[in-house]
């Protein structure tokens, strides 16, 4: 199918970058460093006494919660403080400790690296359809036996596929160096967390990785659409990069400044951070859940790009 | 029959009420190199990209191989090559990895057919060279390469000799020639008049979105734009009532040392010269012109100053 040449094309287009390559390259190297760096100055007889550094947080802890209950401190705090005793107490009865590293805690430990692939993500995906437009060769590419939207379509795809090769990268460094530095084992290692009734559960570590790395490429392709989208509308790669960034870090300034507002659970900033629901603690917004959040994502989606590929088909190309 | 390749239909483009192109139709023939004439802003870019589909039509149709752009925009394509402006490639990647991007699209390019033209714009020594590297004229030549690979019947170069040098100008019109005589439809556009007179077959002169006229470049002595220059000594004024006298029916002007008739038929020629020597004038000259295409374009499109590139008329 000729067809597959336009995704073919894009694809070479893309990793005829160097910045490509760097961008694969950095978070490989940021988790090599960081299992190096841990291992290196790591204590192991530290981790063996972990019940007395538990018993010292308890304390600490607290007398913490006294001041703050003196002091009519913020609930959310009191609230933390709280959970915070609770799982540590939990942890000591049960002989669970929260510093034995697995390549599956290593894995969990990992899990913000995915903001530093979804900035790179950002950036291919401002770049595909918007400097197309400034360099002027959008006219070269326009012109081809190919309807307009095959043309977009491919170059989504590739950005999407661009989007998962990083992604998986990042998985399998992560696994691989988790594993060479703390071994493979593991896969019944435990975490402590909360039911909704605020007592204390254990969940396997490995449910919590699986979990999140499929919420993380979610989180990526919305990301990829809004980008994309941006970059369609504008033709304007800075702009995209922007929005999309501040869609990613910002957001949850601004839900903290709407949270009294009934409808901020519908706003896309509200639902961009998922991980947060996996256990359902430290969530800005109580009201929302899982499926929820994925339901709202998806109707972004399906009208960002609805409006990305009408707007594409209709412009006028003057580049 | 004339087997038409490209043609317009009523087209017309309107942006914000404003009209660029103005129920324009002509007809491109097989194997012709036709060109688009017209000062700055005249709207020869516009109809390109409306033909070439990059920007929407307001009005009319356009048919290509007899495929209609807005209903069959993929079927029409298929057999046209062109470079709108400036070809832009992409920097980062050679020269013959920008054609393998072009080739992996358009059916039926071969790996031979991309050394084919590879050689054929000179660029073998080049072409695994990143394009950041090139030179405009190398650009230019990647760009022809690129539009010829899948063998197009319809070719469409707008302004093909912006920032080529004269011997690529040359170099150009030659190859579009030989492209012509294997049937390839050639469709340039340009406000360099001289130019268009040399590359040419026909031309559409074209003002204000409207199409003027459309002239054959190989025929175009016709008896009005023929004049005859005598170069005398003496009294000008004086010769030219003589001959004005004689020749009442005859349209005569004086100019500098010269007098003018318009005529075309040696006859008359040789009569007007005989009439001038009979009344003792001396004349040192005669002289046949033929109205440029520059100067008829400058006539019909009335302000000379809208074709800032040719200030000075070109005699033959």
């Amino acid at each position: 199918m000729k067809w597959l040449s336009l995704l073919t094309n894009e694809w070479i287009k893309i990793f005829s970058r160097v910045r490509t390559w760097i961008f694969l390259a950095l978070p490989i190297i940021i988790i090599i460093g960081v299992a190096v760096y841990d291992k290196v100055t790591t204590d192991e007889a530290e981790n063996n006494n972990w019940k007395q550094q538990l018993t010292q947080n308890i304390n600490d802890d607290k007398k913490a919660l006294e001041e703050a209950r003196k002091n009519n401190d913020d609930d959310f705090y009191i609230e933390m403080l709280e959970s915070n005793i609770k799982q540590n107490e939990y942890a000591i009865a049960n002989d669970i400790s929260p510093y034995e590293t697995t390549a599956w805690q290593f894995m969990k430990d990992m899990a913000p690296i995915s903001s530093l692939i979804g900035l790179f993500v950002i950036v291919v995906a401002s770049d595909i359809v918007s400097s197309e437009f400034s360099k002027g060769t959008i006219k070269m590419l326009l012109i081809r036996p190919y309807s307009r939207w095959k043309i977009l379509l491919s170059k989504f795809l590739a950005t999407l596929g661009f989007a998962f090769v990083m992604w998986l990268a990042v998985i399998v460094a992560s696994w691989l160096v988790g594993g060479l530095a703390y071994g493979f084992g593991g896969m019944d290692q435990v975490y402590l967390t909360f039911t909704e009734d605020q007592q204390v559960k254990e969940r396997l570590i490995v449910e919590y990785v699986f979990l999140n790395i499929g919420l993380e490429f979610i989180e990526l392709t919305v990301l990829v659409v809004l980008a994309f989208m941006i970059s369609t509308l504008f033709m304007s790669n800075s702009i995209a990069i922007g929005v999309a960034m501040f869609t990613m870090f910002a957001g949850n300034i601004i839900v903290t400044l709407l949270a009294t507002k009934d409808w901020v659970i519908y706003t896309l900033f509200a639902n961009m951070d998922l991980s947060v629901l996996i256990d359902g603690q430290n969530q800005l917004i109580k009201d929302l859940t899982l499926p929820f959040s994925i339901s709202v994502l998806a109707v972004y989606t399906a009208l960002m790009l609805a409006l990305t590929f009408i707007v594409f088909q209709k412009r006028d190309v003057k580049a | 029959m004339t087997t038409h390749t490209l043609e317009l239909k009523n087209l017309s483009k309107k942006i914000k009420n404003k009209t660029i192109v103005d129920d324009l139709s002509f007809s491109v023939r097989e194997g012709e190199i036709f060109g688009l004439l017209g000062p700055n802003g005249a709207g020869k870019t516009t109809t390109i990209r409306m033909i070439v589909g990059l920007i929407s039509i307001t009005d009319g149709d356009v048919f290509i191989n007899g495929d209609n752009i807005r209903g069959n925009y993929e079927k029409a394509m298929e057999r046209v090559g062109a470079i709108v402006e400036n070809p832009q490639l992409y920097d980062y990647m050679s020269g013959y990895k920008n054609l393998m991007q072009y080739a992996r699209i358009m059916p039926g390019v071969t790996q031979e057919r991309i050394d084919e033209v590879i050689q054929l714009v000179d660029l073998e020594y080049a072409i695994h060279d990143k394009v950041k590297t090139y030179s405009l004229g190398m650009r230019q030549r990647l760009g022809v390469a690129q539009a010829l690979l899948h063998k197009p019947n319809v070719l469409i170069l707008d302004e093909p000799t912006n920032g080529l040098d004269p011997q690529g100008i040359y170099d150009l019109r030659n190859y579009l020639r030989l492209l012509a005589n294997n049937g390839t439809s050639v469709v340039v556009s340009s406000h360099m008049l001289a130019e268009m007179q040399l590359m040419c077959d026909r031309v559409a002169i074209i003002q204000h979105g409207k199409l003027v006229r459309i002239d054959e470049i190989s025929n175009q002595e016709e008896e009005a734009d023929v004049k005859v220059h005598f170069q005398v000594e003496g009294d000008l004024l004086q010769a030219k009532k003589i001959l004005a006298e004689l020749n009442p029916e005859l349209v005569i002007e004086d100019f500098g040392k010269e007098i003018i008739v318009q005529t075309a038929d040696m006859k008359t020629i040789a009569e007007l010269n005989k009439q001038l020597v009979l009344a003792g004038i001396l004349v040192v000259g005669i002289q046949r012109k033929t109205k440029t295409l520059e100067e008829r374009f400058l006539e019909m499109t009335k302000k000379g100053g809208d074709v800032s590139e040719v200030a000075v008329p070109v005699n033959e």
